[in-house]
């Protein structure tokens, strides 16, 4: 007996893993939901009253062991009010109604209180003068206008260029950097993909053993080295060539010669390749042997066989392999940071004149921002919160693809079932 | 023959079949030249990473000590985080693995899966972010509760086990049981060492390997646990279902048939793992602090080969000794990672074929 | 015919009966099959005649599907399978150097025991071989496409939903989309390997109706582990036993006077 409750307390002890998994995913997915969302919320202003007698008025931006964070109004630059007040300063806290925060162009935030007519003292009060973006009442907001607040915030945030540097506005270009990435990359690995799989469906002997060794052991190279044979082969050596031949003129400013869309592109395909050879290779061989015994004794050559009937059959699967690579390659961060991905690019690689791609252009990309808002801006709170805003839409477009991608296998699998014996 | 319309010619006339033969003969030979044109050139850019390498560094024989002694102690903060990433997520993943494939509800098993896949699928930059944010700070006064929450939860659950485990049934469902039970346990865990802030142990730096080694752990756990589900997994029906018959209880089938049977698609499971936190970037980048410290503290700070390259490539000439020595990094991770990944793989191979035979037999 | 007629096992080629009046349309002679080191298939002789129905009946594993699958070199798709002898399609040697394997294939229509449709609509599973052979034309292949249908006795079914999924058929109606399927690139031999082993006993009924339509126009050649099946639809019945085959006749005379022992011990059911 004592035996049996043994075994059931290991039972136990592997189901509170799983548990613990399914917390550790729970946790992950609901922080990201609340902190990337946060920043667009409109944020409730505060007044303090200290035991000196003044009073601040501000956004209370953390609350940490015997003090509170506070951020004023910004009248001089971003992120340069900050001011940490210790619990035992502070006489009374309120949240007035009549709260004004003014949001400028260039991300700085005022604060102030009263009637319409207090906005443009408020204005008047910053030293460096900017445009208005926004007016806001947000203690007064019902929870109506509280959505309103944030849909607009949420339209800010896709469909503006960053303000001061990065801290504030929208991730636009990083937005049309990832995609146009992901979308060159695909152009690149599809084609590959695919003619390796059919080569390897296809073929016997020892080639394929060799490809699919070559395949199998670079699947699990780390993303970085991959970084570093883009740098290494395709910008200091490939780029540089062809620098050297078509764009003599413009050395020793580099064209291709430094990082740009199109390295990147290249480099980002040879890291997803096997995951698209593994895919549809998978796909070819899930279709029952039945149909492509069909199409061959209807007198179809084994390669007629093969690409009108088995590649067009295993379309969902060369789905799934596009979007399993898409995803892979929209959370690939580090390898972009040797082949071309920057801070704030001054052109985006799309656009509207001649030959509207631009591979040599360098790129933002959502994944840097977060690396480069969390650690490396000026203003480490609102960088955070911004990285967090970035991290919860990269993550909800990669669990999109990956969702799909799921949601395909399983359809494919449906479909073949009915023909299998 | 067939009743067509009088329109149509016999499909049979010799010329037309010969015409047509000629023309799909060719339009197969542009296509296979088509396949072996892709697959050359993919195969290339595969090669190229090895060869490039290898053909950088081959010239350049001799690396002065300073290098090999940097290079030492990159080595060694990339098996610092490595190991403690591997001490998370491998007893993890290997305990959820072997619930999910042995003593799972199959519709709980259903959902199991996809959620663990859809953690491997969030980008590592983004559990860099929690790391380096929101974990680093909390961590940096309550190592202790982490200490002693590592402690606490499994002997909880062994204890609840022994007491209520025979009374419970329906033991496919439990984690769900658990989920809330753990979540409010580790809450109140936090709540009270959030009250008392522990000093017992308190870290050098608020970046260090045992913050690396949460978030790698967690980026690594899906991997390591898809794997061994599938060699758990493998291991035919019929084994277990003769453990039954002879009166085992499923820990009991678990530990004489299914261990033993699939022990070395675990043990490729730990390695893949490993190869996996050896190359990981960015969570190292974010969380570990890049100042290269050797030795096996796990609460100092350190700098890995991976964030070395991050760091270190796109600031360095192409020509220096420093290039060189980063090119020289890179080649030691390729050669880690395909080394480790090659023993998994043929571990597995073997695995996959005497399973496949036993289960014909 | 050949000139010397082999010794048992592999015995008498040629049909007794009416058989020897009419034309042969397949022929093989000496043919032998092995997968890596087993006999599949051991000397065999037969004379398909033309524009009847031929039933191949026999225990399963004795390589009546070996057999079909060496006529149309279907077995060529597997790595470790070695054919020697002749098969004479016509005048055509199957196995010549010069013969194009895949027109081979296209004047030997096969039905397989399981219906399988491809995965497109009904219209494009028939218009699947025509498009093989170059034809475009649109017209041409609606015309094309309603013959074979017709002739499948699917026509009628169909005609107004022929941009469906095959997969919405019912399996009867599979079994003739793959026979319409068959048709429409004009074979000459329609070989059927269990065909209605997945069907219903009202869509077999069905099916074996259309046999004998077909057999007007085509030489068909059945694979079926059913006798009654095979007595009741076939002119012709060979009988195989383990890669040999035994005894080759009119069907009414084989299953009412076999002259070898295995033979009716198989049609008594004393094994099989």
């Amino acid at each position: 007996m004592t035996r049996r409750r043994a075994d059931e307390a290991g039972t136990w002890v592997l189901a509170g893993a799983v548990a613990l998994c399914l917390a550790a995913m729970l946790g992950l997915l609901g922080l990201l939901a609340g902190a990337g969302f946060a920043p667009l919320w409109p944020a409730t202003i505060s007044e303090l009253h200290l035991h000196d007698g003044s009073t601040l008025l501000g956004e209370i931006v953390a609350v940490y062991d015997g003090a509170e964070a506070l951020r004023i109004s910004e009248t001089d630059r971003i992120g340069g009010a900050y001011r940490r007040v210790p619990t035992a300063d502070i006489a009374a806290q309120w949240q007035p109604a009549d709260a004004i925060v003014l949001t400028l162009t260039d991300g700085r935030r005022l604060f102030g209180r009263g009637h319409a007519a207090e906005e443009s003292t408020l204005l008047a009060s910053a030293s460096r003068p900017a445009e208005v973006l926004d007016i806001v009442r947000p203690n007064a907001l019902g929870t109506f206008a509280r959505f309103g607040v944030f849909a607009r915030n949420l339209g800010r945030f896709f469909g503006t260029r960053p303000a001061a540097s990065n801290l504030d506005g929208g991730v636009l270009p990083a937005l049309i950097g990832t995609l146009t990435l992901v979308l060159v990359m695909s152009v690149i690995v599809m084609p590959l993909g695919i003619a390796t799989a059919v080569y390897l469906h296809q073929r016997r002997g020892l080639g394929v053993r060799f490809v699919r060794g070559a395949i199998n052991m670079l699947a699990g190279v780390p993303s970085i080295v991959y970084g570093v044979l883009g740098l290494g082969l395709f910008v200091h050596g490939l780029g540089a060539d062809i620098d050297r031949w078509f764009y003599a003129d413009r050395l020793p400013m580099p064209t291709f010669g430094s990082g740009g869309l199109l390295w990147a592109a290249l480099t980002l395909a040879l890291l997803t390749l096997p995951v698209v050879v593994v895919s549809v290779e998978e796909g070819l061989a899930r279709i029952p042997v039945s149909l492509p015994e069909g199409s061959l004794a209807l007198g179809a050559t084994r390669d007629e066989t093969l690409w009108h009937l088995l590649l067009p059959a295993a379309r969902p699967a060369l789905l799934t392999g596009l979007i399993l690579a898409i995803a892979r390659a929209a959370g690939a961060v580090a390898p972009l940071m040797l082949v071309g991905v920057v801070k704030l690019a001054p052109a985006l690689p799309i656009d509207g004149s001649f030959p509207y791609l631009h591979p040599s252009r360098q790129f933002m990309h959502l994944g840097f921002v977060v690396y480069d808002a969390a650690l490396a801006s000026s203003d480490a709170i609102r960088g955070v919160s911004r990285a967090y805003a970035c991290a919860a839409l990269l993550v909800g477009v990669v669990i999109a693809l990956n969702l799909s991608a799921i949601l395909l296998r399983n359809r494919l699998r449906d479909r073949y079932r009915a023909l299998e014996t | 023959m067939l009743g067509n319309p009088a329109t149509c010619e016999s499909l049979l006339s010799p010329d037309f079949v010969r015409a047509a033969a000629r023309s799909r003969l060719r339009r197969g030979r542009l296509r296979a030249l088509l396949v072996n044109t892709g697959t050359a050139i993919a195969l290339t850019g595969l090669l190229a990473i090895p060869l490039f390498l290898l053909g950088s560094l081959l010239p350049w024989t001799g690396f002065p000590a300073t290098i090999w002694h940097r290079f030492d102690m990159l080595l060694a903060g990339t098996l610092r985080a490595a190991a403690c990433a591997v001490l998370v997520a491998v007893p993890l993943g290997i305990a959820t693995a072997m619930f999910t494939a042995h003593f799972c509800a199959p519709r709980l098993r259903a959902w199991i899966k996809p959620a663990l896949e859809i953690l491997e699928a969030v980008p590592t930059v983004v559990l860099g972010l929690i790391a380096a944010a929101t974990l680093a700070p909390w961590l940096k006064t309550h190592v202790a509760t982490v200490l002693a929450l590592i402690v606490a939860v499994p002997a909880v659950l062994l204890a609840a086990g022994f007491a209520f485990g025979s009374r419970v049934r329906g033991e496919g469902w439990l984690p769900l049981w658990l989920l809330p039970l753990l979540i409010a346990g580790a809450a109140v865990g936090v709540a009270i060492a959030a009250h008392r802030p522990s000093a017992a142990i308190v870290p050098a730096s608020p970046w260090n390997a045992m913050l690396v080694g949460l978030a790698l752990g967690l980026a690594a756990l899906p991997l390591v646990f898809s794997i061994a589900e599938d060699a758990l997994f493998l291991v035919p029906r019929v084994q277990t279902q003769a453990a039954f018959a002879l009166g085992a209880t499923r820990w009991q089938a678990l530990t004489s048939v299914l261990l033993p049977a699939a022990g070395s698609g675990l043990v490729a499971a730990a390695l893949l793992g490993l190869s996996r936190c050896l190359g990981e970037t960015m969570i190292v980048l974010m969380a570990s602090g890049n100042t290269p410290i050797a030795g096996f503290d796990p609460l100092v700070g350190l700098r890995s080969i991976s964030a070395d390259l991050a760091l270190g490539m796109p600031e360095t000439a192409p020509t220096s000794e420093a290039y060189r020595s980063l090119l020289l990094a890179a080649l030691a991770l390729l050669v880690l990672t395909v080394l480790l990944g090659s023993i998994a793989d043929f571990v597995r191979e073997r695995l996959r074929r005497r399973l496949h035979a036993d289960g014909h037999a | 015919m050949l000139s010397s007629i082999p010794e048992f096992p592999s015995s008498s080629i040629a049909p007794a009966g009416s058989a020897e009046n009419a034309d042969t349309a397949l022929r093989t002679e000496d043919l032998s099959l092995w997968y890596g080191a087993r006999q599949a298939l051991d000397r065999v002789d037969l004379a398909i005649p033309a524009r009847r129905i031929t039933a191949l009946i026999g225990p399963s594993g004795c390589g009546k599907s070996s057999l079909l699958r060496c006529l149309n070199r279907l077995n060529d798709e597997i790595a470790e399978c070695r054919v020697d002898g002749r098969v004479l399609i016509g005048d055509t040697d199957a196995y010549a150097k010069d013969t194009l394997v895949h027109d081979l294939r296209r004047r030997i229509g096969m039905v397989f025991q399981r219906p399988n449709p491809f995965p497109l609509s009904i219209h494009d599973n028939v218009a699947y071989g025509l498009r093989l052979l170059g034809i475009r034309h649109r017209r041409e292949l609606d015309e094309r496409i309603e013959a074979a249908l017709k002739s499948a006795t699917l026509w009628d079914e169909v005609a107004a939903r022929l941009d469906d999924s095959a997969f919405s058929l019912s399996l009867g109606q599979q079994q003739r989309l793959v026979i319409a399927r068959a048709l429409a690139v004009e074979p000459e031999i329609l070989m059927l390997d269990e065909p209605a082993s997945a069907l219903d006993p009202v869509s077999t009924l069905r099916f074996e109706e259309l046999l004998h339509e077909l057999a007007q126009r085509y030489t068909l050649l059945l694979v079926t582990h059913n006798m009654q099946q095979a007595a009741r639809v076939s002119d012709f019945t060979a009988f195989m036993h383990q890669g040999c085959l035994i005894e080759f006749g009119d069907t009414d005379a084989l299953f009412t006077n076999p002259r070898e022992r295995r033979t009716e011990d198989f049609i008594t059911g004393r094994y099989g």
